[in-house]
Formats: structure tokens, C-alpha cells, sequence
């Protein structure tokens, strides 16, 4: 962003009028302005560079060793913990769990959003800001908390709801081998549907109202401005929203971990949960994991890191080409 | 619920979509029934949770999906949660970490972002392309060297564990939404302040920070938002110092106890989600223009 250079001013003005007591020369101002710009920025970058950076690179370390996180690492193993977590079918479970998660839960989740989105948007529509209200709640409440009222509801109305869908004998959702993942999932669209929402009632604000009038004027009717007007406007936002929605939905974790514990028998186990359990110990997910191994668990983060940092490469190629068209 | 007054949000009346047609009379009435219906299945967690705060134990169990005590309210519940299961400890420890957090987030990334925007320093487009990557670069479990680097400066089993880590997890994002807004303060007005001898110090304090009010609010309801909510980070740093849990740590350690008083739990969430509720439901605006900015820059 161009801007005037603030440091000729005083000069310019020190030029015209001498005596001017307060300006100083151009060289001090200039270089206290860059001191203080570094002072400004040091919490900053140092608080990111230990929390963030160092982290991501130490971790890379870790993956190398066994290490039960009480003295200092030592076993060097090389990359041993990575052949086993692609042998391990655990991992391949919880991995083939969290894609699922994602495949139903996206398209499901934004289809819905963008239909709500559309409605909402609709100045004829009345009560919107009371919908949209509506919708938001759960975004703004703890996953952990909602994962947990969750729960045990649907522990107290097992029964009815079996009822209600003529299940016999009753069960618990949240603690059947069948039922316990889909559970997960319409979790997962419940707290973050109004994300999205807002994500594409924001998008629709931006499509031209001349448009509407223009296609109004050739006669289009309310389907065909949908159809080449709206959609294709809102698409290159749309496709950020997807490649949030993925993003975020491959990272899940309390959804799992609190709502099921995984379980039962790691029906819903998640990648996130899997590591958990090698990085903490395992007690809430009931497989035995004999001993903590940061260095185990390290190495299955590093591994779905690279499957998520691949599947965000694929993402912003195609988000490139869908802007360039 | 009145309507937006935001000109960014439009309220004149428009005739949109594939459902104009439909939106006169009984469709829009079929709409509204739709949408109701599923609302109430929507809020009904919330409800339930709230109606269970008042049962006793036995309609606890004997109600099932009713939400609402048949007998009287039990306010009894409360006191229990808050006294004996020990949720004040709770409830203060997550004022203090949330509102800390905030704190050191809005002070950290206002002035990262004033230094990057309206000071002309070398290497801010470094910073800058820094900040980029590093949304992109691959998280995973980080939590394990942050875990021996928070023990290595003295201060595990503190909540300053938490408030640390959480102020770093919020200031990548918070800076970029600063930086936006403070370059697109018109120069001139620090320029004024240049000319007067302004100090950069009180450039900062007096002139481009007061200008940066709607962006330090959306700052602050998203930080205090994340950090209340926040479940992995205080679960990790409290593992062995129960008295340090925040609310939803608690709760969660709550449900695994062996000793369970299950509407005192319902109390105890239902201590732990109102505060944030009400925040959104007097501030909700900044909330959802806070979301809609985010997705559109």
C-alpha cells in the first residue's frame, strides 16, 4: 500500500521555519521509528517462533526416538515408528474413520448451509436474524461441553429414540458399534453448520444486485438466476469455504473423543484420538497401550500431517484454477 | 430479534432466489414450520441441559428426553456444583486464563501488526510471508515440544501454562485481521501526529489504537470465545493438577469420576455455557460480521 512518507514532513517543515524546537534530523527519527517497529514486533515473533515454529520442527525430531516424555529422549530408532504406523491396522481404522467423517460430514454439512443460506438471504423471508440466531448457538458453545450434553441425552433417551425409529431392542446411539460414527457425524454438522451459514450468507452478499435486475430484464426466472448468476459468482468463495470445511473436519477431535471415547471397540476412534491415546495414555479409548511413546505418537501427527498437507496442496491448485476461470 | 443496522448487511427488501415463487403465503408458512422444527431439535441439547440442571437425581433418570423437572425446580443442584464438585475453582480459573489471554492477544497482536503497517521497517514483507507460510504448515501434535518447553521455563502446573499457549494459538490470525484495519488508516492523521513530536510510542497508544475499535472488538470476542471453549490445551496442562481445570476440562473429568451426581453436572455445564451465550447474544454483530470477514478476506 503506497503511502506518503512520513518522515519528509517534519524536514519539509524544519526547511520553511529553522527554529522549529521539536524536529529532530531525518536519521534519528528514521532510526527510532525502525528500532521501535522491531520492539513492537519482538512478543510477537518470539512468542511465535517458541510456540509455533520451533514446535513443528522439534516435533520432527521426536519422531526419531522412543520417548516416554519423562527424561530426555534417548533411544534413537530411526524411522522404525513410521513403518509401524503404517502397518498398525489401529491407525488404518482411525485414519479410514476420520476420512469418512469428513466425506459425509462436508458435503452434507455445506450442502445444507448453502439451501439455508439461500433462504435466509431472502428479504421476504421474515424472522431471519432469528433463524440465523438459532442456527449459530452451538458454534459459539465448547465442543467438549456440547459433545458432552450430547452425551448424556442421548444416554437418558435411548430408549425413546429407538422408539421413534422403531429400533428393537433399544439401544444407546452413542454406544453402538453401527450407530456410534454416524453419531460423531451428525455431531460434527450440529456444532459447525452455522459457520458455514454465515460463511455463505456472506458469499451471496457479494453477488451484484445489477446482475439480478440485468436477468430479470432478459426474463430468466428465479431458477436460471440461481443458476448462472448466483452459483457461479459465489463460486470462488465457495471453494474456500470447502477447503476450510475439509480442513477442519480432518482435524476432529473432541467430537470423537468426548462424545463416544472413540469407542465402542474403536468404531468411532479418529486419528487425533489414536494419537492422543500413544501421547497421553490411553485409558479413554480402552485399547492397551502398554506405555506412553511421544516419539510414536509424534511420528503417526507427522504422518496425517503430510496426508492433510497433501490434500491442502490438491485444494489450493484447484482454488487456483477456479479463480484464474 | 430486530433486524441489522450494519449497511454491510443489507435489509431492503430483495426478491432473490429459486424460492420467490414459493415465498408468498403457505410455502413460506411450510418453510417457517420446517425451519422451526429442526431449530428446536437444534437448541434442544441446550434445553435439556439446562432442564436437567433442576431434576432430581431419580427424575434424572426417570424423564428421559422430557426436559423439564415434573416435580419442583432443584436449585439445589447448583450449590452442589458450584460448592461441593468445586466449579467456582473452575469457573474463576477459566475468567482468569480466558481474560488474560485476551489481554496479552489484543495488546501482542496490535502491536506486531501496528510495527508491520504504519511503521517502515526492513523486512516487514519477510514477517509478512513468515505469517502466510506458517498458517500452511503442517500442526499436528505440537503440543508435545510446547508441553517440554512450558516445563523447561517453570511453568508447568500454573494456569500461565495455559494462558501462554492459548495467547500464541490466537496471534497469527488476530495480527492479519489488525494489519487490515490499521493500513487502512488514513495516513494523514499520523502525520499530524508526527508533525506535533509524537513519539512512536504514543502514535501507537493515542493515535492508530483508539482508531481500531470494531477490529479490537472482533479480536477480543474471538479470543475470549476460543480460549472459554478451549478443551485440549488446559486438558493437556492440568493432566496432573485437577484444581487447575478450566470449565470444560472439569466437566469432562466430572463425567469419568466414579462418584456421579449427573444434574449437578448439568448444572455445572449449564454454569459454563450461559456466560458465553449471553456474550453472543448481546454482541452477536461483531460475532457474525467477525465470521463473514474472515471467509471473505
Amino acid at each position: 500500500m503506497a503511502k506518503p512518507n512520513l518522515l519528509k514532513i517534519p524536514v519539509q517543515k524544519s526547511a520553511a521555519n529553522p527554529a522549529m524546537p521539536r524536529t529532530r534530523p531525518i536519521w534519528s527519527l528514521r532510526r527510532s521509528e525502525i528500532v521501535w517497529g522491531y520492539l513492537f514486533m519482538i512478543p510477537f515473533v518470539v512468542l511465535v517462533c517458541v510456540f509455533t515454529l520451533y514446535p513443528i520442527l522439534g516435533s520432527l525430531r521426536i519422531t526419531l526416538y522412543n520417548w516416554n516424555g519423562l527424561d530426555n529422549p534417548t533411544q534413537f530408532v530411526g524411522l522404525r515408528h513410521f513403518a509401524e504406523v503404517a502397518k498398525d491396522p489401529y491407525f488404518w481404522n482411525a485414519f479410514k474413520n476420520t476420512v469418512v467423517y469428513t466425506a459425509v460430514l462436508v458435503p452434507v454439512q455445506l450442502t445444507l448451509a448453502l439451501l439455508l443460506a439461500l433462504v435466509l438471504n431472502n428479504a421476504k423471508m421474515r424472522f431471519r436474524t432469528f433463524y440465523r440466531t438459532v442456527y449459530f448457538l452451538p458454534v459459539v458453545t465448547s465442543l467438549a461441553i456440547g459433545a458432552i450434553a450430547v452425551r448424556l441425552m442421548l444416554g437418558r433417551g435411548g430408549a425413546q429414540i429407538s422408539e421413534l425409529f422403531g429400533i428393537d431392542p433399544p439401544i444407546s446411539p452413542i454406544a453402538s458399534p453401527q450407530f456410534a460414527l454416524p453419531s460423531v457425524i451428525l455431531f460434527g454438522i450440529w456444532h459447525s453448520f452455522g459457520i458455514n451459514l454465515v460463511y455463505f450468507l456472506a458469499a451471496l452478499q457479494t453477488v451484484p444486485e445489477e446482475l439480478y435486475d440485468a436477468a430479470k430484464v432478459d426474463g430468466a426466472n428465479g431458477n436460471q438466476r440461481l443458476l448462472y448468476i448466483t452459483l457461479p459468482t459465489i463460486r470462488p468463495l465457495a471453494t474456500i469455504i470447502v477447503f476450510f470445511a475439509i480442513l477442519g473436519s480432518l482435524q476432529v477431535f473432541e467430537q470423537s473423543f468426548v462424545l463416544t471415547g472413540g469407542g465402542p471397540f474403536f468404531a468411532s476412534e479418529v486419528v487425533s484420538g489414536y494419537i492422543y491415546s500413544y501421547a497421553f495414555g490411553g485409558s479413554a479409548v480402552g485399547r492397551s497401550v502398554s506405555s506412553v511413546n511421544i516419539g510414536y505418537a509424534s511420528a503417526a501427527s507427522l504422518f496425517m500431517s503430510l496426508v492433510v498437507l497433501g490434500i491442502t496442496i490438491i485444494q489450493a491448485v484447484v482454488l487456483r484454477r477456479t479463480r484464474k476461470a | 430479534m430486530t433486524t441489522l443496522t450494519n449497511p454491510n448487511y443489507p435489509t431492503k427488501r430483495r426478491s432473490r432466489f429459486l424460492l420467490e415463487p414459493l415465498l408468498g403465503g403457505s410455502a413460506q408458512l411450510a418453510i417457517h414450520v420446517i425451519l422451526i422444527i429442526i431449530g428446536i431439535v437444534y437448541v434442544f441439547p441446550f434445553i435439556w441441559t439446562l432442564g436437567s440442571a433442576f431434576k432430581t437425581s431419580t427424575e434424572f433418570f426417570s424423564l428421559g428426553l422430557t426436559p423439564f423437572p415434573a416435580g419442583g425446580w432443584q436449585v439445589s443442584n447448583f450449590v452442589k456444583a458450584w460448592e461441593g464438585a468445586k466449579f467456582s475453582r473452575y469457573f474463576l480459573n477459566t475468567v482468569f486464563v480466558s481474560v488474560m489471554t485476551t489481554f496479552f492477544v489484543v495488546i501482542i497482536t496490535s502491536m506486531a501488526a501496528f510495527g508491520l503497517a504504519r511503521l517502515k521497517i526492513p523486512g516487514k514483507n519477510l514477517v509478512l510471508g513468515a505469517i502466510a507460510l506458517t498458517f500452511f504448515l503442517p500442526r499436528g501434535y505440537t503440543i508435545l515440544p510446547v508441553f517440554q518447553i512450558v516445563k523447561g521455563l517453570g511453568l508447568l502446573n500454573t494456569l500461565w501454562a495455559i494462558i501462554l499457549t492459548g495467547t500464541a494459538g490466537n496471534l497469527l490470525i488476530n495480527t492479519l485481521l489488525f494489519y487490515g484495519y490499521m493500513q487502512a488508516v488514513p495516513s494523514e492523521i499520523e502525520e499530524a501526529a508526527v508533525m506535533d513530536g509524537a513519539t512512536v510510542l504514543q502514535r501507537y497508544l493515542r493515535v492508530v489504537l483508539p482508531l481500531t475499535g470494531p477490529v479490537m472488538a472482533t479480536v477480543s470476542l474471538f479470543t475470549f470465545m476460543n480460549s472459554w471453549n478451549d478443551f485440549f490445551t488446559p486438558l493437556v496442562f492440568t493432566l496432573g493438577r485437577p484444581e487447575l481445570q478450566t470449565l470444560a476440562v472439569g466437566i469432562y473429568s466430572f463425567v469419568g469420576d466414579t462418584s456421579r451426581d449427573w444434574t449437578a453436572l448439568c448444572a455445572a455445564a449449564t454454569i459454563s455455557i450461559v456466560p458465553v451465550v449471553l456474550v453472543f447474544l448481546v454482541l452477536q454483530r461483531y460475532f457474525i460480521e467477525g465470521f463473514a470477514g474472515a471467509v471473505k478476506s
